[in-house]
């Protein structure tokens, strides 16, 4: 077998067709028209008009996109390591086969699975202060609507940081994804390894420590950069369905709800096609350090 | 018997629901190196596993160094172990692979990665401590894990065909090196494999496996001299050992054994060696047979030949006075080097 023959090779172009123009079509063009409008004022009903920088200009200066910056940057560095120590956690408790094993894993995924929407609205209902199940499960044991300790409750959907913290816990069950890669991970690590560290009585914390994050710090640190980049997108749903950017002051207004409202409850396309060229910035950064890692371990492990 | 480095008093071994041992009893002296020979599928490595605690034993007991450490966990029996894919850590480099038991039992850094040092010093691998396993080859990396068996003095030694995935000249030198550092450092060593020269060479003595049951256990001479069964017989030497019936058509020359007259009776069977074999010209005395195909390996030659009745017969004769294909013959064996053995149980017959 020797290189494509001009047959074979107009059949793989014929094949591939469908995909380029879906790619080029449905996201390239869009993307290249997206960047032209951040340079201009557009309210989606006239005709855009050019305005150069000033579409940024006016970001530095506005004070609810630095809260919306800080906020994406908060959820990204909180929420990511938490999900993926989540994931990674689970993973190595259920790679093992065992009795319930089976249902476990499937439990684990199976938040990954719902719906965004329905995800939302049954944390709208968890998270209720007053009714909720996890305010009254808080309230167990205390008097008078307080905690055990005296404490009040946490306000989930009033209070700026219990907000906050509601958003990251509702994005931590959903590391369906992050736990199956995990998993598989984790299975192709060889045995004999682990039977070495038994012979020379290695405790589960040296095992865990020299043998099995190490050797699965590749997977981990390529799945870290790839859920901080989706993290840009996966508060979207959490932010719009359950706190709807709030608590004021726009305590869960994210670069994505930032996006939403602007261009479509305010009309400021251009304004939002600027942000959206910073959220691009954002995830081109994330994969120029995904670059480096992949190079990184590459050379480390000799493959 | 001197000091007992490690027993097996009965041990039976299943996986999942078949059994792979059954009830092995075996003595390995202290400062011994016994090689556990078998075909595949014996249950040679699942004897090393159930002495390091990798698998349990469903019934007996394992006794290191007079110590009874049935129920003891793995890292408790005081054994070191090289894997067969030498299960190195590949993230870790030579040095702190070595190092890594001593580490975990919490010796300090520095002592560590002294004795470390040593150890790859003993096996000629000093000058690689600060490379990781993926830039070694084969003979390296198994150098590496006999490094990181002798850096901890345990009491006894566990090599699961450590020299398997090595090339030839590789494992020869490799061979003269093991048994050289046995002599030196004296331990109690357990090596399986299923190379027969390996074994010959190596080993105090030999524990031969069959089935998950010990067929013999002896010096290499004993094995090879004295098998103690058929089994053991044709599988020590290449090619096999012949094996005819004692009534059939080859009468060894000179004096039988004494006692029953062997060749009368149908239920024994005869064993010659390839070497034990004269072959001569059809106008010679003995058993007439053909010759169906010659492998010449260098100075010898192995006929393979066929008696009148279809029983083949392989021999060995000089590379240089070979007989051609198809040519009619006489072979000839005397008793002193026949071997007699039960055709029903295989058991070596003795009068």
């Amino acid at each position: 077998m020797t290189r494509p023959d001009t047959r074979s090779r107009r059949q793989l172009a014929l094949m591939l067709a469908p995909y380029l123009v879906g790619l080029v079509a449905l996201v390239l063009l869009p993307a290249v028209v997206t960047l032209a409008l951040a340079f201009t004022e557009y309210d989606l009903l006239r005709p855009p008009t050019w305005v150069g920088l000033d579409n940024f200009t006016a970001l530095v200066d506005d004070p609810v996109f630095r809260v919306s910056l800080t906020n994406s940057l908060v959820f990204g560095l909180v929420a990511v390591p938490l999900r993926v120590l989540l994931a990674l956690g689970l993973a190595l408790l259920l790679h093992r086969r065992a009795l319930g094993v089976g249902s476990a894993r499937s439990a684990a995924v199976l938040p990954t699975a719902v719906p965004e929407i329905a995800y939302g609205l049954l944390w709208l209902w968890l998270l209720n202060p007053l009714y909720g199940p996890i305010n009254q499960l808080l309230r167990t044991g205390g008097e008078n609507g307080l905690t055990a300790l005296g404490r009040t409750p946490p306000q989930w959907l009033t209070d700026p940081t219990d907000a906050r913290a509601a958003i990251i816990l509702m994005s931590l069950f959903t590391m369906g994804e992050t736990f199956v890669v995990l998993l598989a991970a984790r299975r192709a690590l060889p045995r004999d390894v682990y039977e070495m560290a038994a012979l020379e009585d290695a405790t589960g914390w040296d095992v865990f420590r020299r043998i099995t994050l190490p050797l699965m710090a590749p997977v981990l640190a390529l799945l870290a950069v790839r859920d901080l980049i989706q993290s840009l997108h996966f508060s979207f749903v959490p932010a719009f369905v359950v706190t709807d950017g709030g608590p004021p002051p726009y305590a869960t207004t994210y670069l994505s709800l930032f996006v939403y409202r602007n261009a479509f409850e305010y009309l400021r396309y251009g304004y939002a096609a600027a942000v959206t060229l910073v959220m691009i910035l954002l995830t081109v950064a994330a994969v120029l350090v995904q670059w480096r890692l992949v190079r990184r371990y590459r050379a480390f492990y000799g493959v | 018997m001197s000091e007992p480095g490690l027993v097996l008093d009965g041990v039976s071994a299943a996986y999942r629901s078949s059994t792979v041992l059954h009830e092995v009893d075996l003595a390995v002296r202290r400062g011994e190196l016994l090689v556990v020979l078998g075909p595949s599928g014996a249950g040679k490595s699942t004897v090393l596993r159930v002495v390091a605690g990798l698998e349990p034993v469903t019934t007996g007991r394992v006794l290191i160094a007079g110590r009874d450490v049935t129920g003891d966990r793995p890292g408790r029996r005081n054994v070191s172990m090289v894997f067969q894919s030498y299960a190195l850590f590949p993230h870790l480099s030579v040095a702190e692979n070595i190092a890594f038991g001593l580490e975990v039992r919490d010796t300090p850094r520095a002592v560590a990665r002294e004795r470390a040092r040593v150890a790859a010093e003993s096996v000629g691998c000093a000058a690689l401590l600060d490379r990781r396993p993926g830039q070694l080859s084969g003979g390296e990396r198994q150098r590496v894990a006999l490094a990181r068996a002798l850096v901890r003095e345990p009491d006894v030694f566990l090599l699961d065909e450590p020299l398997s995935n090595l090339d030839l000249a590789l494992r020869v030198e490799m061979r003269a090196e093991l048994r050289a550092l046995h002599d030196r450092v004296g331990a109690t060593v357990v090596h399986v494999t299923h190379d027969q020269t390996e074994a010959l060479v190596l080993a105090d003595r030999i524990a031969v496996l069959r089935d998950g049951r010990i067929e013999q256990v002896g010096t290499p001479d004993e094995i090879w001299r004295a098998p103690a069964s058929s089994f053991v017989a044709r599988f020590v030497g290449s090619p096999a050992m012949n094996l005819l019936p004692a009534d059939g058509p080859v009468r060894p020359a000179g004096n039988p054994p004494p006692g029953a007259p062997v060749t009368e009776t149908g239920r024994l069977d005869l064993g010659f060696r390839p070497e034990a074999v004269t072959v001569a010209g059809a106008d010679a005395e003995g058993t007439p047979a053909t010759v169906d195909r010659v492998d010449v390996v260098g100075e010898d030659a192995y006929a393979y030949l066929r008696l009148a009745g279809g029983e083949p017969v392989v021999a060995r004769v000089p590379a240089a006075r070979r007989p051609d294909r198809g040519a009619a013959v006489r072979i000839a064996v005397r008793w002193a080097d026949v071997h007699v053995f039960h055709a029903g149980s295989g058991r070596r017959y003795s009068p």
